[in-house]
């Protein structure tokens, strides 16, 4: 049985400009697959409805996860023999289903005169409407018998799959345009995505996370090994929601000042049947971070 | 969805996330009474926004005796100031790179300031100043010295020599201009001695007002500090994107401006030096 949370905290940069939150997050358990996912609105002055796309992505990611699996025999089925081509029909479902939202949503809330006096005429017309709510999207799914993920544009999805490692599994696009943030905005954004998929392990613990998180670290171990320690605290769940709280709090007050949200799924069975491999994991990840240090300190001159 | 399970926030983000941000809003400012100290994931330390300064330092043998001495002396001493900058709400490491015939890292990777200890050069052998730029550009990148992901700013280049190169250092530096992390860095250089050449310097920086020059260990020791300290603020600036009519300006318009910024203060600084009366380096070579 899965289990799950998610949380955002809002950056100490928004709290002191006045912006609202601009991520959003949340994590469903369903019959026969479990989902984590977040997103991460732009911010800046031309995506002034971006908290709204933020939402409208997790929304969007959730609702196209429950249409395919309305048959999850056929799907499960399916999946494993033509993995590529299904997850490129997710992907454009999710951008359906969020330009839906979106076009609906300014149907009924045109652009007021407030939003619009923050632009020449010019500017204006240069937007396109979608953009207003542009943002980020990282999904991390565990099926039955797989696990696969999607994202487009900054964020991070880490898993720890049984041999309790904590890997960054994202087969990230190359083909996405250089120097383009992608955005689930994007007029091209169906052909932007990066995604993973493996029916060859099972998977502990899956995390979606916001650029936010990954910025607060000074290296890419310690992010990795931060997930393996969060993995190993999650047998207590109730009591690890405001650990949770509080970290976030502090690594978006004493990081980078972003918004940060950190959105996770996991198998409570196999979790509880891995713990002494995840706590043996912690304790050498401690040791060769050590290791490292002192390794880096060594004057080569 | 008898058996669905959406709990929490998650009904709150799934269904109406506007709640869930708000909320998470709310959280954030409870913040004053969360006990930070009190936290089992503390082992994995937070970072700050991070800057790396990169110093070029030219260890050839015309270096040598008062130069190097002083060179050493001032850098030791320049730790604790540079330290000082990144308090604020900066993490500033430092990646020193020597040259010589050799081209060498004092440390296998940009070490945090807090831990960064000066090891005492040595000096020897000829000016591989190309030689530098391109082990410089090689370990500009995200794949190398630049992959801390807490990284924000573009970094801190400072070369210091007192010859002119004896290798073909256009081509070194040909290679170090294609590099995306040299064209946003700031850059700036001293001239050490009445050899160095303040038109290559210029050649490095892109501009004769981030260039200075020291022609005695007083100099040395004040131009030192007035660039490092100097460009470490100017580069550690959170610089808006955005101009005074409210216009959103390109990133490349921002460290042009703060190239420009290095420049005017580092002239202003040098003007404003009382003049020593000590001896020339030259004086007796």
């Amino acid at each position: 049985m899965f289990n799950g949370f998610s949380q955002s905290v809002m950056g100490a940069s928004h709290e002191k400009t006045g912006l609202v939150c601009q991520d959003s997050s949340a994590f469903k358990v369903a019959d026969n697959y479990a989902i984590a996912v977040v997103a991460d609105g732009h911010g800046s002055k031309k995506h002034f409805r971006s908290h709204i796309g933020s939402k409208y992505a997790v929304e969007s990611t959730i609702e196209a996860i429950d249409r395919f699996y309305e048959d999850a025999d056929e799907f499960e089925a399916n999946f494993p023999k033509n993995h590529k081509m299904i997850l490129r029909n997710i992907e454009k479902q999710i951008i359906a289903n969020w330009n839906t939202k979106v076009s609906k949503h300014l149907e009924e809330n045109p652009v007021t005169p407030e939003e619009r006096s923050k632009f020449t005429d010019e500017e204006f017309e240069k937007i396109q409407p979608e953009s207003y709510y542009g943002s980020t999207l990282i999904a991390a799914i565990a099926g039955r018998e797989f696990t696969f993920g999607v994202q487009i544009g900054d964020g991070t999805l880490v898993a720890l799959f049984d041999d309790g490692k904590a890997v960054m599994p994202m087969e990230y696009n190359e083909s996405a345009p250089a120097n383009v943030t992608a955005s689930i905005c994007n007029s091209n954004a169906a052909t932007m995505f990066s995604s993973f998929y493996t029916d060859k392990k099972k998977v502990i613990a899956m995390f979606a996370s916001t650029d936010g998180l990954y910025t607060s670290f000074g290296s890419e171990y310690d992010f990795l090994d931060y997930h393996t320690i969060i993995t190993s605290q999650l047998t207590n769940l109730e009591k690890f929601k405001q650990v949770i709280v509080n970290n976030l709090t502090k690594r978006s007050r004493f990081g980078t000042e972003d918004d940060i949200s950190l959105a996770c799924v996991f198998d409570e069975d196999l979790l509880n049947d891995s713990i002494s491999l995840i706590r043996q994991r912690v304790e050498e990840n401690k040791q060769e971070a050590a290791d490292r240090k002192a390794e880096t300190l060594r004057k080569q001159v | 969805m008898s058996n669905e399970k959406i709990t929490g926030a998650a009904m709150n983000a799934a269904l109406d996330g506007f709640e869930a941000a708000s909320s998470a809003a709310q959280n954030t400012q409870a913040g004053n009474a969360l006990d930070f100290d009190d936290d089992p994931l503390s082992a994995t330390g937070v970072s700050r926004k991070s800057l790396v300064i990169f110093f070029l330092i030219d260890t050839s043998g015309s270096m040598k005796g008062k130069k190097m001495g002083e060179l050493n002396t001032v850098m030791e001493e320049l730790i604790p100031e540079i330290r000082r900058v990144g308090e604020a709400d900066t993490e500033v490491k430092v990646a020193v790179l020597t040259f010589s015939t050799d081209v060498r890292w004092m440390y296998s990777t940009p070490i945090p300031i807090e831990d960064f200890e000066w090891a005492r050069l040595r000096a020897n052998g000829v000016t591989s100043m190309g030689a530098a730029f391109k082990e410089l550009s090689l370990r500009m990148s995200r794949n190398s010295f630049l992959n801390s992901p807490s990284l924000s700013f573009a970094p801190v280049i400072f070369l210091m020599t007192d010859g002119y190169p004896s290798d073909d250092y256009r081509e070194g530096l040909k290679e170090l201009q294609s590099n995306s992390w040299y064209k946003f860095g700031l850059k700036a250089a001293l001239g050490i001695g009445n050899e160095a050449n303040d038109d290559v310097l210029a050649e490095f920086t892109g501009s004769k007002d981030t260039v200075v020059h020291a022609y005695s260990g007083g100099q040395l020791a004040q131009m030192i500090k007035i660039i490092a300290v100097t460009s470490s603020q100017i580069g550690s600036k959170s610089m808006t994107l955005s101009d005074d009519t409210g216009r959103e300006i390109g990133e490349e318009d921002v460290f042009a401006a703060k190239q420009k910024l290095l420049g005017q203060q580092i002239q202003e600084l040098v003007g404003s030096q009382v003049e020593e009366s000590d001896v020339p380096f030259d004086t007796g070579w």
